[in-house]
């Protein structure tokens, strides 16, 4: 028995939604690079390696940010907390370290583990007691915020070790377009592919976000998926703040408070629905250039502060709209 | 006279309707049949101003009219019952009816009294025994159902379109139903009907209109037609008789056992149940509908708490405390709710088959891709599932499609125990067919399958024994000679000598 799915003949303006809806992360990377020419042909000057290669370090601190989130969306939730932990861990990271490059494992270890907890508090709260994610996750971040203020009373002491800088920092073969953070880049994107499309939580992700009910009598554990999915993005979070620590030098509090919004609106552009069950990594790391990108050009253009985020607000809804309205397939 | 001419739909590259065309006239129960996927959904919701044909027209008397909205349908006398209830859950079921219906007075207040008389009569007139002050979403399924109709007839409509709704009806339900559609047809009333059940078209429908591919295949009178022509127009082939009829099943109650079930309460709906499965069976579970047949089922996965009683599973007690238990010991578990319990709609035909094996394992354990499509693939071939490109959405298939896959899934998995609850619920003749043949192969090899149905052909067909429950208990088991439609019926109703 075949369906009746003849091929009708598409407008133009059906033939880009389709092309949306299929692969939004490529669509994402078009707009990046569309966006960086009107940046170009605004002003020629912005054109040049040392400005890429700052998109690019800005462009994989937002995406390593972005990837537990897009975990987590593609699991049914969502996750505030990423900005609040991504501040804790650069605080420790300053703190721990002290300008010193001794401690690197020690702080690996204490941020990671605070990321961790912060995650699997997200976790059993939305999840095991069934609060809504959106204002249970908003309410932790804002715990650890504070914090932060109570443990350093408002003034984050220290610098991140000179080592660990430049290991983010600096332009590897002194060509100034390749940022040394690159090489980190290398372990996390194929870490998070892996976990994502390679693994079997990676499939049991998808499966709950797009059917908890069916999951469950499928025989996943829904539960305890879920609350790792906030787990990983609270180890991801914890990860990006102290290589953000090291980009920024030192810290202070809620230094990174803004990539809670950033790597949600980053990985929705990326095409991850927010109700759960479709997304990639690659479309994440498309919306997270997207993002810096934008916030590029809107700098280049000269627009001051509350500007430049009126511009951001209007220009990521309309991005929206272009992304989530509602597929009419079949019904 | 209502008429749809050479109607087209597509949602974007899928053409749901080419052309199709049907007509009804006054006092003329039609049947609009055709298999999963054929268009006469959406024939129905263009006409219930659901859906807006690309082209097309819709002549009311000769009249062409322009149905944008549910509003310009119901002001054209047109009235809809939804398979998937329109009613809303969180209201009562007076204030359902009413809805956007109340009878007003001078003042243009409702006019409670008025209001309360229609509700009386009506609920009367449907045989329909509940509070009107009671909450749709306490009731059950079935009285659900029952309301629906009811909904769409107190708008007195010079059209009514019935969308699949004795799916979930009992049979006495039916036979309220139809007597009431018998009334409306004195009364001057096109009706449309919907339906999977061969039978009901044969008791009710004058006329026919048999759909395919979104296009009008035939159409005529009843009588013209045998069910050999109608699945022939609705699939294209001509039907295989199943090769095994009722009464010629292997008798295996001498085997070993698999399942032993003693006096399990799960609250409220089973009570003190006892049963008993063996080894390369398929056990059949019928009754009307809501006498603990889910529950129980469910009970048996894990996903219900069970009160009371012993479960001897494979040699050991087994009380299992998620699904995810069950499964790890060889359980597999299809549902007829394929929307809600089943399907992954956004995922791919391949993720969907292989759900069973993903939830089972490491849960960090490497999956590669080719492993995955050779897992698929095997389960396709090997049972001859035929469904499209393994890489398309799930939610692209017809619903007879979606529901074997999730049989493939399962089945691939070869589970000891495949527990089944009214897994064709919503499928069409051929599908359907195709299922049985899966479940029996699975058998011979050595599966146990339990199958809940709703439908006394079905569990005659494909059941070697027939546990019948009432009210939360088993009120007769039949098998061999016993098995007769006669003798299920009557243990349906609770009546066991």
């Amino acid at each position: 028995m075949k369906n009746p799915s003849l091929t009708a003949k598409l407008t133009f303006g059906q033939r880009i939604g389709v092309f949306v809806k299929k692969s939004p992360a490529r669509m994402a990377f078009i707009i990046a690079v569309f966006l960086y020419l009107v940046t170009i042909a605004i002003n020629p000057a912005a054109f040049n390696a040392s400005a890429i290669g700052s998109i690019i370090m800005l462009t994989l601190l937002l995406s390593f940010a972005s990837a537990g989130q897009t975990i987590v969306l593609i699991g049914g939730g969502m996750d505030f907390g990423v900005g609040a932990v991504m501040s804790s861990a650069a605080i420790l990271t300053t703190t721990i370290m002290n300008a010193q490059d001794g401690h690197f494992f020690q702080l690996l270890i204490t941020a990671l583990a605070m990321g961790a907890l912060v995650g699997l508090l997200n976790g059993i709260c939305s999840v095991k007691i069934g609060l809504p994610p959106m204002i249970v996750t908003m309410a932790i971040a804002n715990v650890v915020t504070r914090m932060q203020y109570v443990l350093t009373e408002g003034s984050p002491m220290g610098y991140a070790g000179p080592q660990f800088i430049k290991s983010v920092t600096s332009r590897l073969f002194g060509v100034q377009f390749l940022p040394s953070i690159i090489l980190y880049a290398f372990i996390i994107i194929p870490l998070v592919y892996f976990l994502l499309n390679r693994s079997r939580f990676g499939k049991q992700v998808y499966l709950v976000g797009n059917n908890p009910v069916a999951a469950k009598l499928s025989g996943i554990n829904v539960a305890k998926v879920q609350v790792l999915t906030y787990v990983f993005s609270g180890l991801f979070a914890a990860f990006a703040g102290m290589l953000g620590a090291a980009y920024m030098n030192a810290a202070r509090c809620q230094i990174f408070d803004n990539y809670a919004y950033e790597s949600l609106i980053a990985v929705i552009i990326g095409g991850t629905l927010l109700s759960g069950g479709v997304g990639t990594y690659t479309g994440s790391i498309a919306g997270s250039l997207v993002m810096v990108v934008l916030s590029n050009m809107l700098t280049v253009i000269g627009l001051t502060q509350p500007q430049r985020n009126l511009f951001m607000g209007v220009i990521l809804i309309l991005l929206l709209i272009l992304y989530n309205r509602e597929k009419n397939v079949r019904q | 006279m209502f008429e749809l001419r050479a109607i087209e739909k597509r949602f974007d590259a899928v053409v749901a309707l080419n052309g199709a065309h049907l007509q009804v006239e006054p006092g003329e129960i039609r049947a609009l049949l055709g298999s999963n996927g054929s268009g006469k959904s959406t024939m129905i919701k263009v006409l219930a101003g659901l859906v807006n044909p690309n082209k097309g027209q819709v002549l009311i008397d000769g009249n062409p009219v322009t149905i944008q909205n549910g509003q310009d349908s119901r002001k054209l006398g047109i009235a809809t019952a939804f398979q998937d209830l329109s009613l809303i859950p969180t209201m009562s079921v007076r204030d359902n009816i009413l809805l956007g219906n109340e009878p007003r007075n001078k003042l243009g207040m409702v006019d409670k009294k008025a209001a309360d008389e229609l509700i009386d009569s009506l609920l009367k007139r449907f045989k329909i025994d509940c509070d009107p002050n009671a909450y749709v979403q306490t009731l059950m399924p079935s009285v659900q159902t029952m309301l629906e109709v009811a909904k769409a007839v107190s708008l007195k409509p010079r059209l009514l379109l019935l969308d699949e709704v004795t799916a979930s009806l009992h049979y006495d339900e039916i036979e309220v139903l139809f007597s009431v559609m018998r009334e409306l047809k004195e009364e001057g009333v096109a009706m449309l009907y919907v339906t999977h059940r061969m039978n009901e078209v044969f008791q009710i429908c004058d006329t026919t209109t048999i759909m395919r591919s979104g296009e009008t295949v035939t159409e005529g009178k009843m009588s013209d037609f045998t069910l050999d022509d109608i699945v022939y127009y609705m699939t294209g082939q001509r039907p295989e008789t199943d090769a095994k009829g009722a009464g010629e099943h292997v008798e295996k109650a001498d085997g070993e056992v698999l399942l032993d079930v003693q006096g399990m309460t799960v609250f409220p709906k089973v009570r003190n149940l006892s049963m008993r499965a063996y080894k390369g069976e398929i056990v059949g579970i019928g009754g009307l509908q809501g006498q603990g047949q889910s529950e129980f089922i469910r009970a048996l996965l894990g996903a219900e708490t069970v009160e009371d009683g012993t479960i001897i599973y494979d040699g050991k007690e087994a009380k299992f405390k998620s699904p995810a238990a069950a499964v790890v010991n060889g359980m597999g578990f299809i549902s007829g709710e394929r929307n809600r319990e089943a399907m992954f709609p956004l995922r791919t035909i391949e993720e969907n088959i292989i759900a069973g094996k993903v939830a089972k394992g490491n849960l960090f354990a490497f999956m590669t891709n080719k492993s995955n499509h050779a897992f698929a693939n095997d389960a396709v071939e090997k049972y001859s599932i035929k469904i499209g490109e393994l890489g398309h959405p799930a939610n692209s298939l017809s619903g007879g499609n979606q529901q074997k896959l999730v049989v493939a899934r399962w089945i691939a998995m070869q589970p000891k125990l495949l527990l089944l609850d009214d897994p064709t619920k919503g499928v069409d003749i051929h599908s359907r067919q195709e299922i049985h043949r899966i479940l029996r192969k699975c058998a011979d090899e050595g599966m146990t399958v339990i199958i809940s149905s709703s439908e006394s052909e079905e569990l005659l067909a494909v059941s070697d024994r027939i546990y019948v429950f009432y009210e939360g208990a088993v009120s007769a088991v039949l098998s061999g000679a016993n098995k007769t439609p006669e003798a299920l019926v009557a243990a349906m109703m609770g009546m066991t000598e």
